[in-house]
């Protein structure tokens, strides 16, 4: 199936740090091709943890856990599906989790992360670009990225089904 | 000389006079004789599998749902020891009041004829002609379901709805003269439950088949004046699984003769009890036009269907040798093992003898060269809108382009796939809800159903596994779901309404994108 991961991060901070553990209140959106359609998806339950200063960008920290038993693609026998051990095999692999390793500026409130997504024990490194912003007492953080799900042993290769998954994560905090 | 060398040119599948200089004429020349280059071209023809061996019998079905019922069919060295079938001239059945004048006279005048010599099958063309004879060939004469008397009575055809071609034909039976004066009514052709009469009377072979044959039974044991005895224990060989988590045939049988025949009765026309299934589940015919592309036989998908020599175990097996195979200690018509290997010969409809291999090859290829008509039904604006819904609506996942299925088994509601399956089969692993009596409480229960095809829906129906929907409309009517509904298909006799649950997508859309979903289903 469709694992659409898009993390969009978009910090917009100005120069104060912070730390924050929260559950995420926008699900997260992933999209695939499906014959020929997007289909467009979320995961309503995650949480992440940021620990962010922007003058110690070495310091700072970006975690995410997902949980894919909370999946909507809005075709409920396809949730559960997607759910089974041949895509996200829920029962065995409850979490998604991803972990920053390094943080770099890319000026004015855009950054480059490198994570690690880990995804049914499969772990591999990630580049996400994203904007961190702040407006009054709300941080946003907007981030996307496209993973292929074969890469971390989400369904098989399928004529209809497309492999690249695109991944939004939208985080107002 | 003339002869030998023609038959040579057939082995060597040379038909245009162009190849003989290139061919022929050097081997001539070189001094080989006709007999020597004959035998070389005989090493070179199609080989034919042996296809019942031990051990390809061992793993090519899958397990009954309840693994310590899974079917053990008869040994290789019982199974070679059966004669041969003998082929000979079928000739057509009609109505009574279609029948041409003098002809059941003149039949009784015809003599024997062997229309098949396997001797003489070289060519693939040659193979798949004979799977075709083969097709229309019954594999019984001692009435098996019908009888002569059945046929020759109008009001069999009353009673049954029986489709007829515009000739007054009914083309699910032949007659099949024996020797002169030997005419006998021929049953179980694989043509009976895979004919299709169409609306404008013409046949589709091969297609899911119209045959009201439940019907049929149902007025043989009744004209007859079959006992409740009689009817309980060809009902019990027919269908009978005690194993079944609560023995619904078992319950059947006990309910008496006269709810028996209901429950043959309520079988539709395009699905067929066929031995080792269920009157009280009944599929739907398979159709068989496309059939070489399906990975797995049967609607729950009893036999994988890896290669060619898969497809011949099927038909073998199913041309009523599963009659003969044991499920734990139970075997359906009484047999113990004991009897079984006694040598001695087993007189049950199609358990006294066996196709040859290369008829099994023969008929095999035939299925596999079946195509379908031309599709009325063209694309068009609204099937074009409709194919953009079943993409959107996810229908591409399971019924995947350009077989329109993914071939692969999902479990029924009650089922739990056993580990080494994911392995082995090709699971996708989350039941629609149909209705799982087929698959869990029949002696071919696997505890899947296969996803089907949707090739070919404009000259099908009914529909679902179980044929409970007449139409495709049906399909998607929510109405269906509820428990004061009556199934336009099958309907359980013993009922007046039941809900049709499961494969529960579609039935949000509109009535505009229902039609042109079913448009472009129609256009397949």
């Amino acid at each position: 199936m469709n694992v659409n991961f898009l993390i969009s991060l978009v910090f917009l901070i100005q120069f104060q740090a912070f730390c924050q553990k929260e559950k995420g209140s926008d699900p997260i959106v992933f999209e695939i091709k499906n014959a020929g359609i997007t289909v467009e998806g979320t995961i309503s339950d995650w949480e992440y943890e940021i620990s962010f200063d922007p003058k110690r960008l070495d310091e700072s920290s970006i975690k995410g856990v997902a949980y894919p038993v909370s999946m909507d693609t809005g075709i409920k026998l396809r949730d559960k599906h997607l759910q089974g051990r041949q895509y996200f095999h829920v029962d065995k692999f409850p979490e998604i989790l991803i972990t920053s390793k390094k943080i770099t500026t890319k000026g004015k409130g855009s950054y480059m992360g490198v994570f690690d997504l880990t995804i049914k024990e499969v772990k591999k490194e990630i580049e996400i670009p994203f904007m961190l912003t702040s407006k009054g007492n709300t941080k946003k953080l907007i981030g996307d990225f496209t993973i292929n799900r074969l890469d971390y042993g989400i369904g098989e290769s399928s004529i209809v089904l497309g492999d690249e998954v695109k991944v939004k994560v939208n985080i107002n905090f | 000389m003339k002869f030998k060398t023609d038959q040579l040119l057939k082995k060597l599948r040379i038909s245009s006079f162009i190849y003989w200089p290139i061919f022929v004429f050097p081997l001539l020349w070189g001094g080989k004789l006709p007999d020597q280059i004959v035998g070389w071209a005989d090493e070179i023809k199609i080989q034919i599998p042996k296809v019942w061996t031990d051990e390809a019998m061992e793993d090519w079905e899958l397990p009954n749902s309840n693994p310590e019922f899974s079917a053990k069919p008869v040994s290789e060295e019982f199974y070679y020891n059966l004669p041969e079938r003998v082929v000979y001239k079928t000739y057509p059945v009609y109505h009574p009041d279609h029948e041409p004048e003098g002809y059941w006279e003149w039949l009784h005048q015809q003599e024997a004829e062997i229309v098949l010599d396997q001797s003489t099958l070289v060519t693939e063309e040659d193979y798949i002609k004979a799977g075709e004879l083969l097709f229309g060939y019954p594999i019984d004469t001692l009435g098996a379901l019908i009888n002569t008397q059945h046929v020759r009575n109008k009001d069999f055809y009353a009673k049954t709805n029986m489709p007829l071609t515009p000739e007054g034909i009914m083309p699910f039976a032949q007659w099949v003269v024996a020797g002169k004066g030997k005419v006998y009514l021929g049953n179980l052709s694989c043509a009976m439950c895979h004919t299709r009469v169409m609306d404008d009377g013409s046949l589709l072979k091969g297609a899911q088949g119209n045959w009201p044959g439940d019907k049929a039974f149902a007025f043989a044991m009744e004209s007859d004046g079959a006992s409740e005895r009689g009817v309980q224990g060809i009902t019990n060989i027919l269908f009978g699984s005690p194993f079944a988590e609560g023995d619904p045939h078992g319950k059947l049988l006990a309910s008496g003769k006269e709810a028996i025949l209901a429950a043959y009765r309520a079988v539709p026309e395009g699905a067929f009890g066929r031995q080792g299934t269920s009157i009280l589940f009944p599929p739907q015919a398979p159709n068989l036009i496309g059939v070489k592309d399906r990975k797995y036989l049967d609607h729950g998908g009893l036999g994988q269907h890896r290669n060619i020599e898969d497809m011949m175990r099927y038909i073998a097996m199913n041309q009523a040798l599963d009659f003969l195979n044991f499920y734990g200690d139970y075997n359906s018509i009484g047999l113990t093992k004991e009897r079984l290997n006694s040598g001695e010969p087993i007189f049950f409809p199609g358990t006294y003898d066996r196709h040859s291999d290369a008829q099994l090859y023969a008929l095999a290829k035939y299925v596999y060269s079946l195509s379908p008509p031309i599709n009325p039904n063209q694309a068009s604006q609204l099937s074009e809108k409709g194919k953009i819904i079943f993409a959107e609506q996810g229908c591409v996942t399971c019924h995947t382009p350009p077989l329109f299925t993914n071939n692969k088994l999902t479990p029924a509601d009650g089922f739990e796939i056993p580990e080494d399956h994911y392995d082995r089969y090709d699971i996708f692993d989350i039941s629609v809800g149909t209705d799982h009596g087929y698959t869990m409480k029949t002696r071919r229960g696997t505890g899947y159903y296969k996803v089907p095809s949707l090739l070919g829906l404009w000259y099908r129906g009914p529909f679902l596994h179980d044929a409970s929907l007449a139409n495709l409309e049906d399909l998607f009517n929510p109405v269906r779901l509820e428990d004061d509904y009556v199934p336009t298909g099958f309907k359980p006799h013993d009922v007046k309404t039941k809900a049709v649950k499961g494969h529960e997508f579609g039935m949000e859309l509109d009535a505009e994108d229902k039609k042109a979903l079913i448009a472009y289903l129609k256009s397949l």
